[in-house]
This record gives C-alpha cells, structure tokens and sequence, in this order.
C-alpha cells in the first residue's frame, strides 16, 4: 500500500465516520430519495400523500438505526480487513433492515392501521425492504470507496511533487561548486570548463527532477557528474571505487533519486574526516531486481554544521514509496565508523 | 597585517591566497587544513587575523573560533562559508566579520578593514552568552606555554584543585582555567559529578567498591587508580553505574 499519511487501519481509511453531521445528512438525504421512487413508481396502489409520509418517516427511521450502528461500529472496522469489514457493514444494515421492517409489519398488523397493507404480505414486506436497503448500502459504501481512493491519489501526487522539490542540490554545494571554478580558472582553465558543464548536467536534472522519470544510465552518470566535482573541491581526499558495470542502463527510475545518497556519503562521512575516505558505490542486477549500495566512512562523532540532517534520506525514502510501494526497498545500516544505504529497485 | 587560512578544500584555499596576494598590505602567514591546525598555527605564528572555513574536519571553523579567543593576543576571526545560514553563529562565537564563497575581492578587503580596526583597538571580545549552549568537541589549554587541544572523548576526568582543573586524558593531564561547575553543566550528558572536586567521563565508569574503613571508590577505565566518591553524589552514581 502507498503510504500518503493516512493511517493503514483497513476499512476506516476509507469509509467516513458515521458520527458526523454532513454524513448523516448524506445518508438520509439518500434515504429520502429512495423513499420518493419507490413511491413515484407506478403501483397498484398509485401516489398518496398518506403513502409518501409513512415511507418518509418508515426509510429515514431505517437510515438512522443504520447509521447509530455504523457509527458505534467504528471501533470493530479498526481491527478487520477492509473485505470483512465491508461484509460486517452490509451485514448490520441487512440485519437492522430485516429487523425494523418485521417490526413495522408487527406493529401495524396488530394497531390494524393498514399502512403496509399494500406491500404484500409479512414476507414479501421484510425481504423488499430488507434488499433494497443492502443494494443502497453497497452503492454508498462504492461510492465513498471510490471517493477516498480519489482523494488519496490527488493527494499522494501532490506529496510526490513537493518531495522531489526538495530533492534539488544544495546551496552549499552550488556555492562552493561556484568558488571551485573561480579558483580553477586562472591556473586550470580546462578543469574550470568541464566542472562548468557537470555543473549544469546536474542543475538541469535538479530543475526538471518531480517532472517525470530519467533512466538508471542517466541517474549514475549524473552522480559521476556530481563526485567529478567534489573531487575537485576536497582533492585526494575524495576516492570513489565503482563497481556499477553490469547495471541494465535503460531501466526507468525517478529522477535524481540516487544522487542525494551520494552527496549524503561525500557531505557526512568524506568532509568530515580530516584524511577523506573510500565512497563505494556497487550494483548488482537480477532478472527482478536492481540492488545499489553506497558506502562510506564517517567520523566517530558528527559535526556541529553536518548534524541532523536527515531529510535528504527521508526524501529518498518516500519518494521510494511513493513510486514503487512495498516493492522498492532502502536499508540503512549505520555501524561503527562506516553508513551504509542499500537500494533495491523492482525492474518490471 | 599578518592573515592565516584555514580551510579544508585546496582549491578553497588557492584562491584566498590568490585574493590575498594581490593585496599589499597582507601578508600570508600559512595556512591550515582544519580547525585545530588552524588553532595552533595561529598559536605559534600570531597572526592579526585569521579567515575561517566553517564546514571543516576534526574541530569546526566556529568552536576553533572559540579556542581562538582564549590565545593572549586578540585575533581578529573573518569567517568565509558556503551559504550563510551560520551567520548568527558566527556572530555569537565573536567574528568581526563573514564573508560568503566565492569571495569578491571588495568584500575580502572590507572584511579585512574591520579586522585591521580590531587588531588596532586591541581588546577582547566578550563571550556571547549563546555560546555556553554549544558544547566543544575539545579543550583547549596550556601545557609548558604550548597551546594543546585535547578531544572531549579523550578525557577520563576532571578534577579541581585551587584555582585550577586539572584534565586527565588518554594522554597525560592539562591545567584549565575553569570552573568545575561550568564544565558539568557544558558537557552534562557525557560527565558526571562524583565528589565536590570531580567528574567523570561516563563511558569510563567502571564498578563502584568500599574500602575497609567504609569509603567509596569509582573505577575508571583508562585511569590509575580509582577515584573517591562522596556520600552526597553515591545514591545517583550507584543508578547510573547500574543503568550502564
């Protein structure tokens, strides 16, 4: 299941709570409409006034003892599945229907008013009433189905959207990227254009990233842009071994959903170690799967500037979700001296 | 005026000093690849002024501004970072000025106007009160008139004696000029009291023992021999060494 914030609690994350007023009035608006074609509709009996005033009080009376029960029944949803909750919901209102009507029918039989007398007889009365109201049910129970699906989408698109926002590169890095190419251009002219270039190849991405998909081939040659420049900036202490040569180039993944994790390794675990370190990156591919790992060194005790900043992991971790569900998976092993984040991407 | 770099990036460091050479008034002393190089270069080269990198290894540019302020002859701090969101920080850890990467020429020699007035008036800066909240990552003191940082998770204990503390680390001991009660109050989650003269690093405690004679002795892990604990601090220390 996506995860949009809605708690995952089965039946209630979609069906409204009963209790509140602009439900209620929902439902026994509905109520009366049902009232009013059954009454409508051609019958040996024709239209009354006397017909439509009984069926009126008969279904809105109906429509609140449902509505009592599914209310209190909120509780129970909590802890069902959403098809046995669903099925124990349409069961309570059968329930309550083939109870009232049999009630109705008894009360009227025996004050010799007459009311029903046109709706055949003790049977056929309960089993209309006892139908009608289940088939009614169903369709507002689809309906609210259908309408919070909806909502969750738009909702879940718009987090999407947000989340690759933030995804874009960091100030710090575009500045001190900046302040590297000044210091190159008077001794090392060539390095100035080229770290120019990586440069722009990530700004470009950064800019379009929430605005659809790139490939794995891309998202790992961006993140070659990315160390070309860092290493640039922090010199030898930068080193990177590779071992990415067997990734399926073309496979369709989020945009800059990788880089973050690299520029997480360079910024916590390479700059703050006075000596840098080894940033490993290694892929390995399935016919399902494509797993990555990053792996870095880090300091014993994180740096004032450098500490609490796990947004760009929790970035990366939504947007998982929100892509690829319970099918794409981030681990993160944070053991003594080393951070390691493992990927795993479904390739179908 | 004599000025000392120090940043963690080469490149960074190339073109501050390119800055700084065409100014004639300057003079580059040396340069240092972190903050605690660049705490005791600036020790043995007495600059005027010192431009600090804030994002650096081992000890950050703001708290090696802190350990700046304590050298005898005031230094004037320039920080030069990336992107200003420390530039509060900045102030409160007592800089003359900030300047952001890349450096204008313009702004550098502005920034080092400020620091030549500073150096000029001579007096020190008073410590912010907001720096007391950011606890250091070392300690800086004096040991035979050299400056030595000694990192916070080297040290066993500190123990009081006159109008000194005495820093027993990894290493050997330093003499600061602190107050106990400052120092239990700075690095609260890491140290703990156990007598009127003395706290301990809690990741060293060892068991706690009784003497023949019913006093109470702590074990240190790293240490020599154990230290006293005092009736007073006994109930609390027994807690915490069965919690560890």
């Amino acid at each position: 299941m996506r995860d949009d914030g809605i708690p995952s609690d089965g039946i209630t994350r979609w069906l409204p709570d009963f209790c509140v007023l602009p439900v209620v009035a929902a439902v026994m608006l509905v109520a009366e409409l049902v009232v009013l074609v059954i009454v409508i509709s051609p019958s040996p009996q024709g239209f009354s006034v006397d017909r439509l005033l009984f069926a009126t009080v008969f279904g809105e009376w109906l429509a609140l003892c449902c509505l009592v029960c599914l209310c209190r029944m909120r509780p129970i949803w909590r802890r069902l599945k959403p098809l046995p909750g669903v099925v124990a919901a349409l069961f309570a209102v059968t329930a309550i229907a083939a109870l009232a009507s049999l009630l109705v029918k008894l009360i009227d039989a025996g004050a010799g008013l007459g009311l029903t007398e046109g709706d055949g007889d003790r049977l056929e009365f309960v089993a209309s009433t006892t139908l009608i109201t289940l088939l009614v049910a169903a369709a507002l129970l689809r309906y609210y189905y259908v309408r919070a699906q909806w909502q969750r989408e738009t909702r879940a698109q718009a987090k999407a959207q947000v989340v690759a926002l933030q995804a874009r590169i960091r100030p710090h890095f575009l500045f001190n990227s900046m302040n590297t190419i000044a210091s190159l251009i008077p001794s090392r002219p060539k390095d100035a254009e080229r770290a120019v270039e990586d440069l722009s190849e990530l700004f470009r991405a950064a800019l379009a990233a929430g605005e659809g998909m790139s490939t794995l081939g891309e998202e790992l040659e961006l993140i070659d842009r990315y160390l070309a420049i860092e290493a640039l900036r922090l010199g030898d202490r930068l080193r990177v071994d590779r071992d990415i040569a067997s990734m399926p180039a073309d496979l369709a993944i989020p945009s800059l959903l990788l880089q973050p994790l690299v520029e997480n390794a360079v910024l916590h675990g390479i700059q703050p170690l006075p000596g840098g370190g080894t940033v490993e990156i290694r892929g390995t591919t399935t016919p399902e799967r494509v797993d990555l790992t990053i792996r870095n060194p880090r300091p014993q005790v994180a740096p004032a500037y450098a500490r609490g900043n796990r947004t760009a992991l929790e970035n990366v971790r939504q947007r998982m979700r929100y892509h690829y569900g319970e099918r794409g998976k981030l681990e993160v092993d944070a053991g003594d001296g080393y951070y390691q984040v493992a990927v795993s991407i479904p390739r179908a | 005026m004599k000025v000392l770099i120090a940043d963690d990036e080469p490149l960074a460091r190339e073109r501050l000093a390119a800055l700084l050479a065409e100014l004639p008034e300057v003079q580059l002393v040396g340069q240092a690849v972190d903050g605690r190089e660049a705490v005791l270069r600036a020790e043995e080269l007495r600059p005027d002024c010192v431009i600090l990198d804030i994002a650096m290894p081992v000890l950050d540019g703001l708290e090696a501004a802190r350990h700046l302020a304590q050298i005898e002859n005031p230094i004037a701090v320039i920080f030069c970072t990336a992107y200003d969101e420390h530039a509060l920080a900045a102030f409160e850890a007592s800089a003359v000025d900030y300047v952001v990467k890349p450096v204008r020429r313009e702004r550098l020699v502005a920034a080092l106007e400020r620091a030549r007035r500073f150096t000029g008036e001579r007096f020190r800066m008073p410590i912010a009160p907001g720096q007391a909240a950011q606890r250091r990552t070392h300690i800086c003191a004096r040991l035979r008139g050299n400056l030595k940082l000694v990192p916070v998770s080297d040290i066993l204990y500190f123990l009081a004696e006159d109008k000194y503390v005495v820093v027993h680390h990894v290493g050997g001991e330093v003499l600061i000029e602190e107050s106990l009660k400052a120092l239990e109050t700075e690095f609260a989650d890491r140290f703990v009291r156990i007598h009127r003269n003395c706290l301990v690093a809690t990741e060293r405690l060892g068991g706690l023992k009784r003497t023949p004679d019913g006093r109470m002795f702590a074990d240190i892990r790293g240490a020599e021999a154990p230290l006293e604990v005092s009736r007073r601090n006994l109930p609390s220390l027994r807690k915490l060494v069965k919690a560890l």
